[in-house]
């Protein structure tokens, strides 16, 4: 902070008991019950008709020399602890005072001050000015409109050539939000202000004594005297002459306002804000106008109380069919994650945030202004670490989360909520540092003010140093939208997952009626064809000499037919078995596998010349039994469809990438219709005319269910008489079995 | 011959218990083939009511083999194995099961309990009859039975 003024002092300083008055009247404290003087000011020798010195011990009814000394007396008697005008108090001198008065503990305080140029005025006659004005603040529809119509009828009644509205933020930071001036002074709508600049003593002064008034800043105080030198200070908390702070003066004149007023605006006890008013030169407002703009601020805040209510509201109404849209959207998309990345606007408006980033089962949206991915992630692992399991607010992140160092611009502020109770899941939200939303009507790139003290300028560079780093604090609505939000979520997620284990459920009872159904149909279905084939081979071995060709080509096809059928109930009960027996998973070494296969087929090759290339092959996880069977079913199919070729040949290879290892076995065969690729790897599909090659086909359905069991994939390429390409596809590591 | 054992055949088809005395004809087995035509039968005929063995190996009612279909009324063969593989005295009985099915966990419950061979029918003739004729005569001729039988009528005689 510039200037030579020591801030920290300032907030020590006991500015109740300044022990002096400004200059524009004069101070008398006398004892409640014998109105003896206590203590006056330096200057009340105008009034006492003697040096203060020596009137101090005497009865202040036999020192002031004015007609009305009865009602005067009458006045201080009744003083109550708030001050209230008494008579204008006309000394035999020719003098004119406000005679002002209160009571603080024993004594009662009488201030005279001196009227103003436009006379000391009445209330009754600021009346009909302040009717109307309440009327327009009740008609405000809005904050704004209320601010606006608040300073505007602050000024007419006071004159003053700036009237500005002030408000406290959580931390006490102001803001000044509405105005009202007749440029003669600079505007400061937008203008911010450090805590610092009102120090908490301060503001528990003005929330006990609601007005103060500086008629001119560039007075010299007046020292209280009383009797004795150690004489208790007197509290000067609801005095209207006190004297204020030497840092604030030099505040005022540098703003090169010499005369200020400001009005406490109360929230129930809290300082909400305050009317703060200017003028460019000296001015004296009376204490009835100064009654009037007190009455104002009253009104200003129950009218804004109750405006706030009805806000609060709508903003709940509107936060709730933001979240309801956001629901909606959520329940309709597949994924509930699509669906609320898809809903942007809802999803940052719903507590005005300027990102979002949902991290949910290891994946990451990132929508609107946020970190990079990385800083989002180690974000939502250091809330992991912190085992926040509901909700994490901060307004200051950087500062309180070393991983968010840096990341000022977009995530000063986080708010985030955890959306499933078993993951580390977050949906986050940010807003970013203040300095950069804030919208100031003065240029912030002006130089600071020529005197480099203080002012509202370099208030407002004290201002930007406080916040640095921080975005504006979340508010109660929005944290509690927040709150709703995460158990509307959870319970989706968890209405999911619910549906997902009645899925599962569902998916076990089927699987067992499947494998109830194969077990009866591998008993009670093959029976019937054994024993067809039994009782016509049994009735052609006892009675085939009895039959003629014909009738026994007429046994014969009974029997191939049985057989035919049996063989295909044997294949479907395998293909049901691969699919549920359980994997082994052990080293195997796909090579030797190969190696092995080829010389079980060594009597299917019945001499054939056919030529192998065999490329070296890496080793894999995974059952042996149900691996041999895949290779067994591709180099025989291999071998079937090129037995008609002069020149069979058989490549047999792998190439392997970072995550998986794809063989293939590659012919030079009867190849296939890539039209017909999809049904290759069906049950029951066949691509040839049984005659031409047999088989049930089932072998490549086999290949394929083994193959996805293994968490791989399987394809093939081929050109009808040009041969075929198999390949199958493993992962390197072992991935969850998948069915 | 008094000392060739019986085979206690398990079956409830008839259709199947037909072939399969045709199949034990075919192979020219000399034992005596009982049959059982379901669970309950089968153990009556190796237990008491109280549970005791009715069959010591010296008995000529204790079975060269017993072949065991696995899905029969009353008492499934799974149990009968159990029943006979607890028994201290039919413990030693080689049980075939010869079942429709290949029904991976009954393959595996049969071993467990101890069974001795696990045939599943085939579904052609032939290789139905060559099935029965090699439980025939490998287990009830070709097999040495345990220590206490009667011996065994020599080869070729």
């Amino acid at each position: 902070m510039a200037g030579t003024l020591d801030l920290d002092a300032c907030a020590r300083e006991p500015i109740h008991i300044p022990g002096s008055i400004q200059p524009h009247g004069h101070l008398l404290a006398v004892e409640a019950d014998s109105l003896r003087l206590v203590c006056a000011s330096a200057e009340a020798g105008a009034v006492l008709n003697r040096p203060p010195a020596e009137a101090i011990g005497l009865p202040v009814d036999r020192l002031i020399d004015c007609a009305s000394t009865a009602s005067l007396v009458r006045g201080l008697r009744n003083a109550p602890t708030e001050p209230v005008q008494l008579e204008i108090l006309s000394l035999r001198s020719g003098a004119d005072y406000q005679a002002i008065a209160h009571r603080t503990g024993a004594l009662v305080i009488l201030e005279l001050e001196e009227l103003p140029a436009t006379g000391a005025g009445t209330l009754e006659a600021l009346y009909p000015q302040m009717r109307e004005g309440i009327r327009r603040m009740q008609a405000a529809q809005d904050f704004d409109a209320l601010l606006a119509s608040t300073a505007e009828e602050v000024r007419a009644l006071t004159g003053f050539d700036r009237v500005l509205v002030y408000r406290f933020d959580e931390q006490w930071n102001g803001t000044v939000i509405a105005e009202n001036g007749n440029d003669r002074l600079p505007s400061y709508r937008g203008l911010r202000f450090p805590a610092s600049d009102i120090p908490q003593q301060a503001r528990r002064l003005y929330a006990l004594n609601r007005l103060r008034l500086i008629a001119d800043a560039r007075y010299q105080p007046v020292p209280i005297l009383s009797a004795t030198r150690d004489a208790k200070p007197l509290d000067l908390s609801f005095s209207v002459l006190r004297s204020v702070s030497p840092v604030h003066l030099e505040y005022m004149r540098n703003m090169g306002t010499p005369a200020s007023m400001s009005i406490s605006v109360m929230d129930g006890d809290r300082l909400w804000g305050l009317i703060s008013c200017h003028h460019a030169e000296p001015r004296q407002v009376s204490f009835a106008v100064r009654t009037a703009c007190d009455l104002l601020g009253q009104v200003l805040s129950s009218q804004m109380i109750a405006l706030e209510r009805a806000l609060d509201a709508d903003h709940r109404i509107r936060s709730k069919s933001t979240q309801a849209r956001l629901l909606a959207h959520m329940a309709a998309a597949e994924s509930f994650i699509d669906g609320l990345s898809d809903d942007r606007e809802d999803l940052l408006g719903l507590v005005n945030a300027d990102g979002a980033a949902i991290l949910f089962d290891g994946d990451c949206r990132l929508i609107g202004r946020t970190p990079p991915q990385e800083v989002v992630e180690a974000i939502a692992a250091e809330l992991a670490g912190q085992g926040i399991k509901d909700l994490f607010v901060s307004h200051q992140l950087p500062a309180e989360m070393p991983v968010a160092a840096g990341m000022e611009r977009t995530s000063s502020g986080l708010l985030a909520i955890s959306i499933s109770q078993l993951h580390p899941s977050y949906l986050l939200w940010f807003r970013p540092e203040i300095v950069q939303s804030i919208d100031w009507a003065g240029d912030p790139k002006k130089p600071l003010d020529a005197s480099g003290g203080l002012s509202p300028r370099s208030s407002f560079e004290a201002w930007k140093e406080t916040v640095r780093g921080q975005s504006l604090p979340w508010r109660h609505g929005e944290i509690e939208a927040a709150g709703d939000f995460r158990n509307a979520i959870v319970s989706i997620v968890l209405r999911k997952a619910e549906e997902m284990a009645a899925l599962n459920e569902e998916l076990r009872r089927s699987n067992g009626e499947l494998a109830a159904f194969s077990y009866s149909v591998s008993h009670d279905l093959r029976a019937p064809f054994r024993h067809v084939t039994s009782y016509a081979e049994l009735l052609r071995s006892r009675a085939g000499d009895k039959l003629n060709e014909r009738e026994r080509h007429y046994l014969d096809s009974i029997i191939e037919a049985a057989s035919s059928a049996g063989r295909l109930v044997d294949g479907l009960l395998h293909f049901s078995q691969l699919g549920r027996a359980t994997l082994a998973r052990v080293e195997v070494d796909v090579g030797q596998l190969v190696d092995e296969v080829r010389h079980l087929l060594e009597p299917d090759l019945q001499g054939r010349n056919l030529r192998w290339t065999v490329h070296p092959l890496p080793g894999v996880t995974g059952d042996p039994t149900m691996l041999r069977l895949v290779v067994q079913n591709l180099l025989s199919n291999a071998i079937k469809y090129t037995r008609d070729r002069t020149d069979p040949e058989i490549e047999v290879g792998c190439r392997s990438n970072a995550d998986a290892h794809e063989f293939f076995v590659r012919d030079n065969g009867r190849g296939f219709d890539m039209a017909y690729a999809g049904k290759l790897f069906g049950v029951f599909q066949r691509l040839h005319r049984e005659e031409e090659f047999e088989g049930i086909g089932i072998g490549l359905a086999n290949v394929r269910r083994i193959v996805e069991r293994h968490g791989g994939r399987v394809w093939a390429e081929g050109r009808l008489d040009h041969g075929a390409t198999f390949h199958f596809s493993l992962p390197r590591s072992v991935a969850a079995e998948s069915r | 011959m008094a000392t060739l054992k019986p085979i206690l055949l398990v079956e409830d088809n008839p259709k199947d218990l037909e072939l399969t005395l045709e199949a034990f004809a075919e192979a020219q087995l000399a034992n005596d083939i009982v049959v059982a035509r379901d669970g309950a039968e089968a153990l009556s005929y190796l237990f008491h009511e109280d549970g005791q063995a009715v069959s010591k190996p010296t008995d000529p009612k204790y079975p060269a083999v017993i072949i065991l279909d696995i899905k029969l009324p009353k008492v499934d063969g799974i149990e009968v194995l159990q029943r006979i593989k607890a028994n201290e005295s039919t413990r030693a009985i080689p049980v075939v099961m010869l079942t429709s099915s290949k029904e991976e966990q009954d393959l595996v419950r049969s071993y467990r309990l101890g069974v001795n061979a696990f045939v599943v029918k085939p579904v052609g003739f032939k290789e139905f009859f060559d099935a029965i004729r090699d439980i025939g005569s490998f287990w009830a001729i070709l097999n040495e039975p345990p220590p206490g039988c009667h011996p065994r009528r020599p080869r070729g005689a």
